[in-house]
């Protein structure tokens, strides 16, 4: 998606603007693994075609970035609906993971599960 | 006949403990105020509306933003990092990096900037200037 110099100023903005929701869109998974290849697929993707420049090519690579976002947007509702817990990786704290992300819910160890 | 006569007394009683209480407070919150530093570790500080702006100065500002460029491996020469550099210009990041540097910094302010005023932040002075001109940063 040829955000760089090559491409018209409209187009080089809605791909920076779909290059951002997509960013924002994979912060949303629960889980640390999803969250990361997220992030990193989505660089790696505008990253490949950065020197596109036939203006269909172009259309058809943000219309199948439109589609990834629309599934990225259900796969994160759906992942949320599930507990999971931090790794380690994640650093600092420990606990249970709700929600969004950082957002730790404490569940007292009773020792009788 | 009783229970009036211990509502009474009651609050009697509290209005004396209120007035009491507001002189004791009085004299001393406008010295504090004035004499100490906004900031100063006062008794009264948990007082402080909040309400009150965060008071983000310009120099740290900077100096957050810059440091975020310093551990952005993208950056090609960390020497010309400073509060005037230009993204692109200077720093040899493309679009794509500008974006990402944007986002870096709208969480380290914990902002979320539109659109359009995220295209126009093409220079570090640029960021300075927006973060500056938004009362919820901090």
């Amino acid at each position: 998606m040829s955000v760089l110099s090559g491409a018209k100023g409209e187009t080089a903005q809605q791909a920076r603007s779909l290059y951002r929701q997509l960013l924002r869109q994979g912060e949303q998974f629960a889980a640390y693994n999803f969250r990361e290849y997220a992030k990193r697929r989505t660089r790696d993707a505008f990253r490949e075609h950065k020197d596109v420049h036939d203006p269909r090519e172009i259309q058809e690579l943000m219309q199948k970035g439109l589609k990834e976002l629309q599934s990225m947007k259900r796969q994160t509702v759906v992942s949320q609906f599930f507990q999971l817990d931090r790794l380690v990786v994640e650093g600092g704290k420990t606990g249970k993971q709700g929600g969004r992300r950082n957002n730790l819910v404490r569940q007292k160890d009773t020792g009788w599960d | 006949m009783f229970r009036t006569a211990l509502l009474r007394s009651a609050r009697r009683a509290t209005s004396q403990a209120a007035r009491s209480s507001g002189a004791i407070a009085r004299p001393v919150v406008p010295s504090s105020f004035i004499t100490k530093s906004r900031f100063a570790p006062s008794a009264f500080q948990a007082a402080r509306c909040y309400s009150a702006a965060a008071g983000l100065s310009k120099p740290e500002v900077e100096g957050r933003i810059v440091d975020l460029l310093k551990n952005f491996d993208k950056v090609s020469d960390p020497s010309k990092l400073s509060p005037t550099s230009h993204f692109s210009n200077d720093l040899g990041l493309d679009s794509l990096d500008t974006v990402e540097v944007v986002m870096a910094i709208e969480e380290e302010f914990s902002i979320e900037i539109p659109d359009k005023e995220a295209d126009a932040i093409h220079s570090v002075d640029k960021a300075v200037e927006y973060i500056l001109a938004q009362p919820d940063a901090h």
